[in-house]
């Protein structure tokens, strides 16, 4: 009896670390994504964070931004379990999480390149809820 | 074998055709041809094929190899230069023919001499001939002047080796210059040396295999000498030991002018992202100024740090520039370019030093373009640029940059 509880226990831990291995963020990237969302939810119209509405924005062409850089994909490439890179012809990291565990959990660094990406490619700041649901996007992949 | 026996020249007991029977007595009268008179030694020999296989490989390595034999250049030539420095020695202290007092070079002789093949009676020499003895002295003379200069540029342009510390740039790149005709002029020694020898015949070359020539009435010997291999192999071996010691000690001293802090981490992190993280030796103060005052459009992309970030970056940038180095990269790279002041791929200095470099090779996937410099240079970081570090990576077999 023993034995057999204790491996039901081992199988259900297995599939939930499973379970965090691909999709479940860390605690500090949850906290930057909170961060994004606690601003956001005083702009109008912002009901909570959309990957679906994120992943719409990451792969768009926007106007008003550089001609090099039309979209986020320009640099970060389509499949963002691969490299991108960038115009200086550096190779970047996976955007995805899954992938590159150590993006997203400096607050400072991610609003850093929002701050500059967004400028390069809308040719203005991004506001919260765009960053909310981007991260939401990336922090799924 | 002794080193006595190994210096003595061959058959040193039928050194003169007109020696007494007495000696050959001691010998079986064995049938000889026309007799020969030693002349060349084994060291001489030894030394003699050894000079040319080590300027060989200098000068070819110094004038067509890549960067990156720059080290067999060096022992090359300092292999060559330690032959001369023995056979220095031998020259005072071998046996006749090898010694310089047998043929004290003479300008007024060395155009009697001309004059007399002009003339078809040119007189037959068992040692060097005028010409040829102007032309050993010029050989070691060339040779010499190599070392030195070769010195000078190690040290004031590479910074390396015992002179680093005493020399600056501007004298090394001054003896690169002077290095450079006087390994043509060198080039163009051997060319003449190697054309006398065809004149003189096949007699010579043999001679510099076998050591002898065949004797004869009319040859025109020097007084005989005997060798002192004792004091000569005493006298290299000290001058190794104070050759060595003394460059162990002068290449110890802190030479100034060199970056040695690693790059700063701000910097690295932050200058790193989107390409390589130059060092900061390689552009002047005004360059890092105008580029920290304008990460806000950056060559097109949006490099903006914060307040605090930018000041300690361009403080940083300051304090390290090319201005504050003596080293090759920062002397050559310390002027901008005119019309795109802030590249450092546009300064003079960069384009002249890889004009060789084929646009093609900077676009392969596996270089990553020319802003990525510690592609091809392992040393980048350190700002030292080493020609032995240079490496040019190879095409990856499935890509080329779009
Ligand atoms: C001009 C090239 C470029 C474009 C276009 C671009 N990015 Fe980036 N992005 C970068 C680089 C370079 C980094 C830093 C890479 C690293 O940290 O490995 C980066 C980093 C980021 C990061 C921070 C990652 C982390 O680890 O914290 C986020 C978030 C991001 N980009 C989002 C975007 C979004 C959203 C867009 C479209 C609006 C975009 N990027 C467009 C070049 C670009
Ligand atoms: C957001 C990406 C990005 C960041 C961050 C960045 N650079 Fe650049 N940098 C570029 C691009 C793009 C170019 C132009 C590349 C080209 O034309 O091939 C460039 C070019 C340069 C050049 C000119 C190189 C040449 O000789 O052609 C210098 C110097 C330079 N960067 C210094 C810096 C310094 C210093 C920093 C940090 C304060 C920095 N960069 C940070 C993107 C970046
Ligand atoms: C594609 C490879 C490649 C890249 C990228 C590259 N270099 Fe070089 N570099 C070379 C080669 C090859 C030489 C030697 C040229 C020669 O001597 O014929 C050289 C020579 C030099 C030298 C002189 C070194 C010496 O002692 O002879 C300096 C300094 C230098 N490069 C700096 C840079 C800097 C700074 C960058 C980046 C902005 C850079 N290089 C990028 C290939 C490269």
């Amino acid at each position: 009896m023993m034995r057999a509880s204790s491996i039901v226990c081992a199988i259900g831990l297995a599939a939930v670390s499973l379970g965090t291995a691909v999709a479940e963020p860390s605690a500090a990237q949850k906290g930057v994504l909170d961060g994004y969302v606690t601003t956001a939810r005083q702009e109008a119209g912002f009901s909570g964070p959309s990957a679906e509405r994120g992943r719409k924005f990451f792969f768009a062409e926007h106007a008003g931004g550089k001609a090099d850089s039309p979209a986020c994909t320009s640099c970060h490439g389509k499949d963002l379990t691969k490299p991108g890179e960038t115009r200086a012809g550096k190779a970047i990291e996976p955007m995805a999480a899954s992938v590159t565990a150590t993006r997203y959990t400096d607050p400072a660094n991610v609003e850093k390149w929002f701050r500059r990406n967004c400028r390069d490619v809308l040719g203005r700041e991004c506001t919260a809820a765009e960053k909310a649901d981007a991260l939401a996007f990336l922090l799924g992949l | 074998m002794t080193s006595a026996t190994f210096f003595r020249p061959r058959g040193d007991d039928r050194r003169v055709a007109s020696r007494p029977a007495a000696r050959s007595a001691s010998r079986p009268a064995a049938p000889q041809p026309a007799p020969e008179i030693a002349v060349w030694d084994r060291a001489v020999r030894a030394f003699h094929w050894l000079l040319v296989a080590t300027v060989g490989v200098a000068l070819v390595t110094g004038l067509w190899a890549p960067p990156s034999w720059h080290d067999v250049h060096l022992w090359s030539g300092i292999a060559a230069a330690v032959l001369v420095g023995c056979r220095l020695v031998w020259g005072l202290l071998g046996p006749t023919y090898a010694r310089f007092s047998s043929f004290r070079p003479s300008v007024s002789r060395a155009l009697a001499h001309l004059d007399a093949i002009r003339r078809n009676r040119e007189p037959r020499h068992i040692g060097h001939n005028p010409l040829g003895a102007l032309m050993i002295v010029a050989l070691i003379g060339a040779v010499t002047v190599l070392t030195v200069t070769g010195l000078l540029v190690l040290g004031g342009v590479s910074k390396e080796g015992p002179l680093a510390a005493f020399t600056s740039f501007r004298t090394g790149a001054t003896a690169l210059t002077a290095h450079a005709y006087v390994a043509y002029a060198l080039a163009g020694l051997v060319i003449l040396h190697v054309l006398g020898a065809l004149h003189d015949g096949p007699v010579m070359l043999r001679a510099m295999i076998t050591g002898t020539k065949p004797a004869g009435t009319d040859a025109i010997t020097a007084p005989e000498k005997p060798a002192r291999p004792h004091p000569a192999v005493r006298t290299i071996a000290v001058a190794v030991a104070v050759a060595v010691v003394g460059t162990a000690v002068l290449s110890a001293k802190p030479v100034p002018g060199i970056p040695t802090a690693p790059l700063d981490p701000l910097y690295a992190k932050e200058c790193g992202a989107c390409h390589t993280p130059h060092h900061p030796s390689v552009a002047p103060a005004r360059t890092w100024a105008a580029i920290v005052a304008g990460l806000d459009d950056h060559f097109g992309d949006d490099a903006s740090l914060s307040a605090a970030d930018t000041r300690r970056i361009a403080d940083w940038l300051a304090a390290n520039s090319a201005e504050k180095f003596d080293t090759a990269a920062a002397n050559l790279m310390r002027t901008p370019s005119d019309t795109d002041p802030l590249r450092i791929t546009a300064t003079p200095g960069w384009r002249r030093l890889h004009a060789d470099v084929p646009d093609a090779v900077f676009a392969r996937r596996t270089v990553g373009g020319r802003l990525a410099c510690s592609a091809c240079h392992a040393d980048a970081d350190s700002g030292r640029f080493a020609a032995r570090q240079i490496s040019i990576p190879n095409p990856s077999p499935e890509t080329k940059r779009p």
